[in-house]
């Protein structure tokens, strides 16, 4: 294993999923990837879609520095996409050759599921590669 | 002043749940708001009696009016002059076409289809023939488009298919007379001194704590607004231009705009947008849901009709085609806006508004839900070339399965 997707989202699920991946890395020497996915409401309104994208890459900067400082050893790479979660996992991960994708789960209601798609279960639906949900 | 108070409370409270539904279904907040603002009209009405929300209280109108005022002011800053000037050929063709075969096909079918007034019919074809510039923004970024070619003519496309809206609202039902002409040379002689003075007037004195940039807008908003509505046009028009002239100065400034969309977010847009919403007749709905259907099919065939030919004749490829179309037919602020405009001039009866706002919410509800509950758009995907890599196998050459997928 050479690379590993972490797809982030600075909940405590992706935090997780992140030291699992960390791990992973260190035993196998693999290098990680960090995912994060601004998802922008929809449809969306210009008011709505600055703040959000200006808002969602602050947030995710912090975090990549918070991620990065316990990344000791690993050598680690972060990014910010914009779209839908698991459109931009799937096609990130098959453009990186990655060999596994690693990512939390937020346990959304079934309505919401409905509603919204689970991320995790359309990245392993559509997935190139093996993909671990870590709850 | 207790009533006020208690109505403002009120209404927070309603923003506030319409921001919650907002973040749960991941739907736009605008929208939410509409929807926040009919069902709260019905709850509170039928509870409290009609006129317990107090959408016609002059502060609530103000409020919303300074909303979509500023709203406008906004969409208009953000264009990009460079990107409009070296697109302006291409993106002018599709923008004219994107709005006057919506605007025109609309007209007729209200007119001759749904036998409305001709007043009314014209309100019909300008609140259908918007677009929506962040709909499609939204969908270039996603697609990696925003830079390319394709992407910003779309755009550009997109600025000049919503200012012949705004043109079209603020001129289509203005009585011309001699206050149209002092409108007109007024607006013309402040929009060219505008991208002059502002940068400069802002250097010498802004900056500072007392937002005094914030001031100097809102009262070039309020002020060519009012001579708008003095010469019975629309407010909106001058905001929509004013941006349109600042996007390369204001429009730059990064802080200025993120200190507007605050107040703008937090304050005024929940006033306009819920009483948009509140306005709308249920019991009109319910009534004749076919109009509906009708008015979202003429104004989907409209921009298919205007977009499809064009967009080809421009030398682009089928699937850029079927893109710009399908993104082109929403439009959910200036569609609204357009709408509140007839309603509160007389032009439309509450029935048309309702059929209108609910055209322009179905436009932008049913792709969202066909969208998240049944399809992953995996044709969307970019296609990379697949790179070599040590000990990496190739994408799709590995059967699905065959390795297990561990949900631990």
């Amino acid at each position: 294993m050479k690379r590993i997707l972490v797809a982030f989202d600075g909940s405590e699920g992706s935090q997780r999923a992140y030291d699992f991946a960390l791990e992973l890395a260190r035993k196998f020497g693999a290098d990680v990837l960090v995912l994060a996915v601004v998802r922008l409401p929809e449809p969306t309104t210009s008011l709505e879609l600055d703040s959000i994208l200006d808002l969602g890459t602050e947030q995710y900067n912090k975090d990549f520095e918070a991620l990065l400082a316990r990344a000791s050893g690993v050598n680690v790479r972060t990014d910010t996409e914009v779209g839908h979660p698991a459109e931009k996992i799937v096609a990130r991960a098959e453009h990186e050759h990655a060999d596994l994708i690693v990512m939390g789960r937020r346990g959304r209601s079934a309505i919401g599921r409905w509603m919204l798609g689970s991320v995790s279960e359309r990245v392993l639906r559509y997935a190139h590669c093996p993909v671990t949900v870590v709850k | 002043v207790t009533p006020v108070w208690a109505l403002a409370a009120l209404w927070l409270g309603l923003a506030l749940v319409a921001t919650l539904l907002a973040i749960w279904l991941r739907v736009s907040t605008a929208l939410s708001e509409i929807i926040v603002g009919i069902v709260a009209q019905v709850a509170i009405g039928a509870a409290l009696g009609q006129g317990a929300l107090g959408a016609k209280a002059p502060w609530i109108t103000f409020l919303s009016g300074t909303g979509a005022i500023v709203l406008t002011f906004l969409a208009g800053a953000e264009l990009d002059p460079r990107v409009f000037r070296t697109q302006l050929k291409a993106a002018g063709a599709l923008g004219v076409a994107a709005f006057v075969v919506p605007f025109l096909g609309c007209t007729a079918l209200a007119y001759w289809g749904l036998h409305w007034p001709a007043r009314s019919a014209w309100l019909c074809g300008i609140a259908l023939s918007t677009t929506s510039v962040a709909v499609v923004y939204a969908v270039m970024l996603e697609l990696g488009l925003n830079k390319t070619d394709y992407g910003k003519m779309l755009l550009a496309a997109c600025f000049i298919n919503d200012l012949g809206t705004v043109l079209a609202l603020g001129i289509a039902f203005a009585p011309f007379t001699w206050r149209t002409a002092v409108f007109g040379i007024g607006s013309i002689t402040v929009l060219a001194v505008l991208p002059w003075a502002t940068p400069r007037f802002f250097k010498k004195y802004g900056g500072r704590v007392s937002e005094l940039e914030a001031k100097y807008l809102l009262l070039l908003l309020f002020g060519l607004g009012a001579l708008a509505t003095w010469a019975d046009s629309e407010a909106v028009l001058p905001a929509y231009v004013i941006g349109m002239v600042l996007a390369g100065t204001v429009g730059k400034d990064h802080t200025l705009v993120r200190r507007l969309r605050t107040l703008t977010f937090g304050l005024l847009t929940p006033f306009y947008f819920i009483r948009a919403g509140s306005f709308v007749s249920v019991s009109a709905l319910i009534a004749a849901p076919l109009v509906l259907l009708v008015l979202l099919g003429a104004k989907m065939a409209a921009k298919i009709v205007a977009v499809v030919p064009t967009s080809r004749a421009l030398g682009y490829a089928r699937k850029e085609t079927l893109y710009s179309t399908m993104l082109m037919s929403t439009g959910l602020t200036f569609g609204t806006i357009s709408a509140l405009f007839g309603l509160s001039h007389g032009i439309i009866d509450d029935k048309k508004y309702s059929y209108l706002v609910g055209t322009v919410i179905l436009s932008a509800i049913i792709p969202t839900v066909i969208g998240n509950a049944f399809f992953l758009p995996r044709h969307l995907l970019p296609k990379h070339e697949p790179e070599p890599a040590e000990g990496a196998s190739e994408p799709g050459a590995q059967p699905q399965g065959a390795l297990a997928k561990e949900a631990t």
